[in-house]
């Protein structure tokens, strides 16, 4: 056995081509095996099926609601309301709209459904029935209300709903009145009809 | 400014003048530590077991974002991660992989250890850090198997946890301590995941580190066990070293590589291994009024389980001649009569209490005793191996195939601690415990017999 | 040494074969495993799952949309599997109070979401072990229902499967017996059992010189036809219980196989590596 240090190369010299080609081809299958490895990881942040089908769309018979009157359900954690709006009802939407912050629903904070704004004084699919969240475009408590014309100091002269918060007030469609802490018309939800009286909050797709 | 001088440029410049220590620390442990050219297959799995580790530590904390640790939800929310977190089974299964393999791994290791008189001097501390992170390991998997909330897991930890009653005056209060209940319940579950989840990783971490700064303080031994800071060049460095980055960074990662292919097929194809990694039993909730008909525990616990199982009464008589003969042989062999007579008197009275009836320790806590022994012996490895040579590449053959059988044994007592026991199994397993004991225990007297071959100066390696 | 050890290793194979005594378990029909793979069964497996077992039986860790994976839809799913009013991304739960149930059978049935998994042990798969169970009843007038089982003796579960017709059944028993007095080694007896299809049954004992513990037994059905659709449609049931108690199995096979394949392909790039730095030590 030779007397002689361990030959090694020079630690300053440049890198020999087989250890950089060699090198880099290591890194590159690496980096990518680390990638795959990493996805299941990643992925399981990702709401589980459990969450999913918490959040699953809810279906509701409108039909249950008597005219004048509203129902509550829930999605997402979320209050739903459906308004039955009788005749009278919707011909005092329209007459409102000098005193609405916005009454074409054009804000993008909570962008309204091009499907609910064939009429924009309505806001809903079937004249009759407004569905949409009830939870205030403030800071997110849930408004008192239906309250009839008259019946309520805030509302003055128009029905429509009080946020008992901060004071917030909307109309029959969910529009929010002029000079309110609120900013946005009440959020209308994906929602579609999947018979004459069923209707599926959280579901707009064409199909099925 | 008080800025450090330093060789490096740009971002790592600005760095490293700040804080010298951090590449000084890469210079220490890698890129200036000379480890010795010549190591082989064994040299691998010290760094598969630190690999393995952050395998754990890292699934582990993805499982913990979904477990539920409550008597009522464990079990269900096992199954939760399996079938509704995306990409879930991938991480249980590494998880429950990467718990046998790590004792796969370790078991190598500590092989290796034996083969080359790693834990001579001056390396004992580096032996015994490994004793206690193999503790703490034993302990680790103890507490979480108790999480998934099985059958197995329940009955195993009531057996486990019932063992300390064994212990004579506190014995029953102790166990109550431990489990915090009567039997084994949800407040037991609740600590048993302080410990696996956060306590005793964190002194796993800190034992790891103590154990590689141990060893990189005195240097690698090798196959040849010659030390290769003895043959220093003009430069100071060992003639026979190699600096540990990239030779044996890259070295490693290929290693990594064939760990993976092996780790990988078991995770995809075998997951349950035979029921060896994933137990049957541990399909069925915890159901406290039903034990399952054939209790064991998890594969690697196996050996010393047959050691606790083999101590039965009619053993006793053969374990105090093994105590007696013992101190015979000590006797006969210390230089200081006085010191002999003292054993031999000792060893005669245990003996006599091991038999005598009211006195007597029950065979039940002799078991727990050699049990928690056959775990124990190994921190004394480095005092019973008085050979003159480290490696058992310079020594007598035959110490090679005593060390071979020592492994048979070992694995022979692991298998019979999977299946029930009969009385001619129970008769293997007291051979196997009184050879288990024999080949620690008389070691500083065959350790030294035999013809030694010399030991060369430098390393024997072949350029490839 | 190779050669002491030798004899030593066979005589411990021979030793450690041996079983503790006590009765030994029936040997197992085999269940036709490449059922696993075929769609067709596993959704048929799933429409008896929900037609014979989703009443007593619940699969509380196991969510109706996950049967996405076995090809079926959600109108399917609603339309053939749910009878009850659970959506289909609820969990397969039932209304069974676990108090009645064992008020009523004398045991809580076990939920079935991981039952292939539990049910396997060291001498048995568990996908044998339910296929047999599940087609391996007898009429018996000495158990206390009437009926008993080859896979489970005494079993508080009703034979589901009773559509398969009147059968008999011969149960063949080989046991060690205690020695009787003045003999000094333990006798080795076959009893052949036949039960008619009213339970009513015959035995014959035998003493046998030569032999190993062992149970077997075969089934006479009087309508043979019903019983292989029974044959068939356990086999089915099995399948989908097998793929229940771990839906993610198919997937899990099929990305490891890929995920070795580039391991393969990383090791030896990294071998490559290992060898560009090491031809420099000499």
């Amino acid at each position: 056995m030779s007397a002689q240090q361990t030959s090694l190369p020079d630690a300053d010299a440049p890198m020999d081509t087989q250890r950089r080609t060699a090198l880099i081809a290591t890194c590159a299958v690496g980096g990518a095996g680390v990638i795959a490895a990493a996805a299941p990881f990643v992925m399981s942040f990702s709401p589980s099926e459990r969450a999913k089908a918490a959040g699953a769309p809810v279906e509701f018979d409108v039909s249950t609601v008597p005219p004048g009157e509203m129902r509550k359900t829930e999605w997402r954690g979320k209050p739903i309301w459906i308004l039955h709006r009788t005749p009278e009802m919707l011909q005092q939407l329209a007459a409102e709209v000098d005193r609405l912050a916005d009454p074409e629903s054009q804000r993008t904070a909570y962008p309204t459904p091009a499907y609910a704004l064939k009429d924009p004084n309505l806001r809903s699919i079937k004249p009759e029935y407004l569905v949409v969240i009830g939870i205030c475009t403030h800071l997110g408590c849930s408004p008192s209300g239906p309250f009839p014309a008259g019946s309520s100091p805030q509302l003055g002269a128009d029905p429509g709903f009080v946020c008992p918060c901060h004071g917030s007030t909307f109309d029959l469609a969910g529009r929010v009145f002029k000079n309110k802490p609120a900013p946005d018309n009440l959020e209308v939800p994906p929602y579609k009809y999947v018979s004459d009286t069923v209707v599926v909050i959280g579901d707009d797709s064409k199909t099925g | 400014m008080a800025l450090h001088e330093t060789q490096y440029k740009g971002l790592l410049g600005w760095f490293d003048a700040r804080m010298p220590s951090a590449m000084g620390a890469f210079r220490t442990h890698m890129s200036e530590y000379y480890a010795p050219k010549n190591f082989n297959f064994w040299y691998f799995f010290g760094s598969l077991a630190l690999v393995v580790l952050v395998i754990q530590i890292v699934t582990g904390i993805f499982l913990v974002m979904h477990y539920k640790p409550d008597a009522a939800q464990a079990f269900a929310s096992v199954e939760y991660i399996m079938r509704e977190v995306p990409g879930g089974w991938f991480i249980r299964y590494m998880h429950s992989t990467g718990a046998s393999f790590f004792f796969i791994v370790v078991y190598l290791h500590m092989f290796r250890g034996l083969l080359y008189g790693s834990y001579r001097a001056p390396r004992e501390l580096v032996w015994i850090f490994g004793c206690v992170i193999f503790l703490c390991l034993m302990g680790e998997a103890f507490f979480g198997y108790l999480l998934p909330w099985g059958q197995m897991s329940y009955w195993g930890a009531q057996v486990i946890v019932n063992l300390f009653s064994a212990i004579p005056l506190i014995g029953p209060d102790l166990s109550l301590f431990i489990r915090g209940d009567y039997v084994v319940g949800d407040a037991t579950l609740n600590r048993f995941f302080a410990f696996h989840a956060c306590a005793i990783p964190l002194v796993l971490l800190g034992l790891v580190v103590a154990h590689v700064f141990a060893l990189h303080d005195v240097g690698s031994n090798n196959p040849d066990g010659v030390e290769i800071k003895e043959q220093k060049g003009k430069d100071g460095r060992p003639l026979d070293g190699i600096p540990f980055h990239p030779y044996y960074s890259v070295h490693d990662v290929m290693g990594l590589g064939v760990f993976f292919i092996l780790f990988f097929a078991v995770l995809f194809l075998a997951p349950e291994m035979g029921g060896y990694f994933l137990e049957w039993n541990n399909f069925i909730p915890a159901d406290p009024l039903q034990t399952p008909l054939h209790i064991a525990p998890v594969w690697y616990f196996t050996p010393y389980y047959s050691i606790l199982r083999a101590i039965t009464s009619d053993f006793m008589i053969w374990l105090a001649l093994g105590v007696v003969a013992l101190a015979v042989l000590i006797y006969f062999s210390v230089s200081r009569r006085t010191i002999g007579a003292a054993v031999l008197a000792l060893a005669l009275v245990a003996a006599v209490l091991m038999k005598m009836p009211g006195i007597a320790f029950d065979p039940k806590l002799w078991g727990v005793i050699l049990m928690g022994g056959s775990v124990l012996v190994f921190f004394a490895l480095p005092w019973l191996d008085l050979a003159p040579n480290k490696s058992m590449r310079y020594r007598p053959g035959w110490h090679l195939g005593l060390l071979c059988a020592f492994a048979v044994v070992f694995l022979v007592m692991g298998y019979l601690g999977t299946l029930p026991p009969t009385p001619v199994r129970t008769g293997f397993a007291q051979i196997g415990t009184l050879l288990y004991f024999a080949f620690f225990l008389l070691m500083p007297w065959w350790s030294r017999m035999g013809s030694f071959k010399p030991v060369p100066s430098r390393v024997t390696f072949a350029a490839h | 040494m190779n050669r002491t050890l030798a004899p030593l290793f066979l005589i411990a194979a021979l030793a450690f074969g041996a079983s503790p005594a006590g009765a030994e378990e029936v040997a197992m029909d085999h269940w036709p495993s490449e059922r696993a793979h075929d769609l067709g069964a596993l959704q048929s497996g799933a429409r008896t799952f929900a037609n014979y077992c989703l009443n007593c039986h619940s699969a509380n860790l196991m969510r109706w949309n996950r049967l996405h994976d076995i090809g079926l839809d959600d109108r399917q799913i609603k339309d053939f599997l749910i009878f009850g009013s659970q959506k289909v991304g609820d969990l397969m739960t039932i209304s069974m109070n676990p108090k009645d149930a064992k008020a009523w059978f004398g045991k809580v049935p076990p939920d079935l979401s991981l039952i292939t998994r539990a049910r396997t042990s060291d001498e048995h798969a568990g996908t044998d072990y339910i296929y047999t169970l599940l087609r391996g009843y007898y009429r018996d007038r000495s158990s206390p229902t009437g009926w008993n089982n080859v896979a489970y003796p005494n079993i508080a579960m009703p034979n589901i499967f009773w559509e398969q017709g009147p059968r008999e059944a011969t149960l063949t028993r080989v046991d060690e017996e205690a020695p009787a007095d003045g003999k000094d080694k333990p006798a080795l007896v076959r009893v052949v059992s036949v039960y008619d299809s009213a339970g009513k049954v015959k035995a014959t004992r035998t003493e046998l010189e030569h032999g190993d513990p062992s149970f077997d037994y075969s089934f006479k059905p009087a309508d043979e036809k019903a019983a292989k659709a029974v044959d068939e449609q356990v086999a089915d049931l099995v399948a989908y219980l097998a793929w229940m108690s771990e839906p993610a199995g198919p997937s899990r096979v099929r990305i490891g196989v890929w995920a070795l394949i580039f391991l393969g392909l990383f090791t030896v790039v990294a071998w490559r590596l290992n060898a560009a730095y090491w031809k420099d030590v000499k």
